[in-house]
């Protein structure tokens, strides 16, 4: 069930909060009745997507529970408290690798020694990635003594299976989420906000990223040399569009129904196409997955303390193993290793003369290399990747543009503008700007603001309704 | 920051409450509102509410089975389809759900790439070869859709596919000789509208320009439409590009059908077992799918029998729904007419054809736009 369709919109989402919000927090000497309701509604809506593999989330869960309480009774040194955080990692790893990895393993061995093994052909458990990483955090930060024990296991379970962000992130951790667990306040003003915030996710989902994902589906299925160059450059910049309003709206939604429900989650995206260098890009883009990633492996690693040699190889295990956490591919691991030399170049070579460019022309640089990374990203075919690639170079025998551009252009135009304003800070910007203005024109935007929610809202059920393209596209993650 | 207005606080909460409270009314209305079964609009039996099972659960089936009834029956659907297509016109969208926003009132569908030509091809020319030492003349005839005729109507930059060049390929590979009308269509457009503005088919008079076509190349007389009786069955057919590109408040358009005094017909349903006089059902005037009134609709086989044709030819017909307004005038040139829908008729019509004494005409009629997912075809042969 993704969050942009009918009966989550309609059913099980104000189910969900209705009961939530008539339940008390304490009844009885049960704990947490608003958890219960929680959990119930999470484990429902994983099951509707996954109804077997919810076993195998209860089963990771389960494990790192066990092995929190393990390490609290016996872990006296860190010495031993280090065996159930080996225990921990090694089960949640080896989850991971079996059912996203093994298949893509089996593939790339028996592509070199050429020998014919049999795929396992297991479906792909949603949200895996998700979860695995969550409770793995858990793990890490109660070795480390960052969090304290969670004694409950069904408070565990409520935290990782969370139905606002279990398939598509941000990767909330649980230091993040710990107190608000066992104690949180629900507040009017708050649950409005994230009402709003829902609701902004769900018209940039619908009513931008599909439509931007609509025409990139076009323009990806016109043969080879059939696109001219604008078109193939035209598409690649859709995809992007697609991905990050796709991408930041599930965010957008995941932290509106936390603000709901009293929780608070982290920002995921901070306007990433906006940025002027890769470096930047990397802090805007998908945020709970590379401070992840700079926690828990870059900065043990040793980061960039111990000379160039050391960094750089850090750098490569983690924009490898960035690259290859987004999809069993080689084209991911290929798109890791791409930013990761990027990021490398940035600091070592041609980082400081970026910065003393004109702002245009950083942001040009970096647009480029996002767009082109993203076609890396999109095909997992490497043929087709270098096929569409000598479409954008102009080496398909195709034409530099074509009456077909014109076609596209005109069809999406209105929608590629208004992708393109938003993707740049300009809602916050203005919004500001009003908060400081005078009562009248705040009153004024406030009733300006009723109108477009109610219109746009209209307009995204009615395109819900006639449901011809809603793309789930994380099912890789 | 300053303080925020007290009007400001009060109208951002009523706007959050006006959101909860249109989500909770849809809810309700969705739960207290009468199903259809069936939209008269989309022409299509809508999803049913899934039964239960544990096999259906664990595959997901039942899941994906709530949805599309969720979707189905949601509240004033068809209010919501026309909100998007005004919306994505708004936006400057000219193609909506594979239908070009065309010029003079038009709605044409695309052309879609097409996948099966060369199987098609095979198929037919597998059919061809079994009736190879009969003494039948079988034809070919493949006819463009308004996306083809009425190129010139699609919106500014609109991507054309050639209908034609795929038509080609599929006489080459068949081998059976062709009746290409797509000249003839051109030829005609000045006489009238050859397609319906809101519905795939074309119109009859298209349909007479495709027969003209047909009467050249077997070199018989057309009958020419002066001859006929011209009634106006129906003056406002919606049909199916009107639903599926969703642009309602469109005005329909009407529908001529052709009487030949002098013809004196019985048509026999075979499947129902009904008989009667005409060509024509005018019961389906009053309905949504107007155009079904051309040979009631579907049938996997009709045996029509004119007393006075001018030859005492037999013609077997292995067809489209776009053979079903050229009939009328087909009629005339033979005894008996056969005609086959192969979706539905599974016996084989060339064993048919080899069992029924005196069958000396084949013709196999198909538009261009559904032929490539046409499942039909896979009946013929």
């Amino acid at each position: 069930m993704v969050f942009s369709s009918i009966p989550f919109l309609f059913f099980f989402l104000p189910f969900c909060l209705i009961l939530y919000y008539i339940v008390p927090y304490e009844y009885f000497s049960v704990k947490s009745w608003k958890n219960m309701v929680l959990l119930l509604f999470s484990l429902i809506f994983y099951a509707w997507g996954e109804p077997v593999y919810i076993l195998l989330m209860l089963f990771a869960t389960a494990v790192d529970y066990c092995n929190g309480r393990l390490m609290e009774r016996f872990g006296t040194t860190q010495g031993r408290r280090k065996i159930f955080l080996v225990c921990s990692v090694a089960v949640n790893l080896s989850v991971l690798a079996f059912f996203k990895y093994a298949d893509f393993l089996i593939a790339t061995v028996s592509g070199i020694f050429s020998i014919p093994l049999k795929p396992l052909g297991l479906g792909l458990p949603v949200g895996i990635s998700f979860f695995t990483f969550q409770t793995m955090s858990y793990s890490i930060d109660l070795y480390r003594k960052e969090v304290p024990m969670e004694k409950n296991y069904l408070n565990y379970l409520t935290y990782v299976s969370m139905f606002p962000q279990l398939v598509a992130g941000p990767i909330v951790r649980y230091s993040v989420v710990n107190e608000e667990l066992h104690k949180r306040k629900i507040k009017k003003e708050e649950v409005q906000e994230g009402l709003f915030r829902f609701m902004q996710g769900l018209f940039k989902k619908v009513l931008i990223a599909n439509q931007v994902g609509a025409l990139w589906e076009e323009i990806r299925a016109l043969e080879a040399g059939q696109a001219s160059v604008a078109t193939a450059w035209l598409g690649a910049a859709a995809f992007t569009l697609q991905l990050y309003f796709d991408f930041s709206a599930y965010s957008d939604m995941a932290i509106g129904m936390g603000k709901m429900l009293g929780f608070h989650f982290p920002e995921n995206f901070q306007y990433p196409l906006s940025a002027i260098s890769v470096t930047d890009f990397w802090r805007r883009w998908h945020i709970s997955l590379s401070t992840w990633f700079r926690d828990y492996v870059y900065i043990p690693l040793g980061g960039n303390r111990k000379g160039t040699g050391r960094h750089l190889r850090n750098m490569l295990i983690v924009w490898f193993l960035t690259g290859l956490w987004h999809g069993a591919s080689w084209n991911f691991v290929l798109w890791g290793l791409y930013y990761g030399a990027l990021l490398a170049l940035e600091k070592y070579v041609w980082g400081k003369a970026l910065d003393r460019l004109p702002k245009i022309i950083r942001h040009g640089y970096l647009l480029l290399i996002v767009v082109v990374g993203f076609v890396i990203f999109v095909f997992d075919d490497m043929g087709a990747l270098g096929v569409y690639f000598s479409s954008m170079a102009g080496m398909a025998g195709n034409a530099l543009w074509g009456k077909e551009c014109l076609w596209y252009l005109q069809n999406y135009m209105a929608v590629l503008l208004a992708a393109a304003l938003l993707a740049f800070p300009l809602y916050p910007w203005i919004k500001s700007r009003i908060e400081r203005m005078g009562d009248g024109i705040r009153t004024a935007t406030a009733v300006v603001s009723m109108a477009g929610y109610v219109l746009l809202f209209l307009v995204t059920v009615a395109f819900l309704v006639n449901d011809t393209y809603n793309p789930f596209l994380y099912f890789r993650f | 920051m300053k303080k925020r207005p007290v009007w400001e606080n009060r109208i951002k909460t009523a706007t959050a409450l006006l959101l909860a409270g249109m989500v909770m009314l849809l809810a309700v209305l969705f739960i207290a509102m009468d199903k259809k079964e069936f939209s008269e609009n989309e022409n299509r039996y809508l999803a049913e509410f899934p039964s239960v099972s544990l096999e259906k659960i664990k595959s997901g089936e039942y899941m994906s089975g709530l949805e599309s009834y969720l979707a189905d029956h949601f509240p004033f659907r068809d209010f919501f389809m026309g909100v998007k297509t005004k919306a994505e016109m708004s936006a400057g969208k000219r193609e909506i759900n594979g239908i070009y926003i065309a010029k003079d009132g038009y709605l044409i569908e695309e052309y879609e790439k097409p996948e099966n030509t060369e199987r098609i091809g095979k198929i037919l020319g597998s059919f061809a070869k079994e009736l190879e030492g009969q003494e039948v003349d079988v034809r070919l005839m493949l006819v463009p859709t308004a996306v083809c005729i009425y190129e010139e109507k699609l919106p500014e930059y609109a991507p054309v596919r050639d209908q034609m060049e795929t038509a080609e390929i599929i006489y080459g590979i068949s081998g059976i000789k062709p009746v290409d009308c797509s000249k003839d269509l051109l030829a005609y457009k000045a006489k009238g509208e050859l397609y319906y503005k809101t519905d795939h088919h074309w119109t009859t008079l298209g349909a007479y320009a495709g027969y003209t076509a047909y009467c050249r190349e077997k070199g018989m007389d057309a009958v020419s439409l002066e001859e006929m009786t011209a009634q106006t069955a129906a003056e406002d057919f919606r049909g199916t590009v009107y639903s599926k590109a969703g642009d309602y408040g469109r005005e329909g358009d009407p529908i001529t059908i052709y009487t030949n005094p002098a013809d004196k017909l019985t048509v026999e349903y075979m499947d129902t077992g009904e008989t009667t006089e005409s060509l024509y059902n005018l019961e389906y005037a009053e309905e949504k799918d107007k155009y079904s009134l051309f040979l009631d609709n579907l049938h996997s086989l009709i045996e029509i029998t004119n007393e006075n044709a001018d030859s005492g030819r037999k013609l077997v017909l292995i067809k489209d729904s776009y053979a079903n307004s050229m009939v009328p005038f087909l009629v005339r040139h033979y005894k008996k007419i056969y005609v086959f829908d192969t979706r539905y008729y599974k016996q084989g019509v060339s064993e048919f054809i080899k069992e029924q004494p005196g069958v000396t005409d084949v013709l196999l009629l198909y538009n261009m736009n559904t032929l490539d997912s046409d499942l039909g075809i896979r009946g013929v042969y």
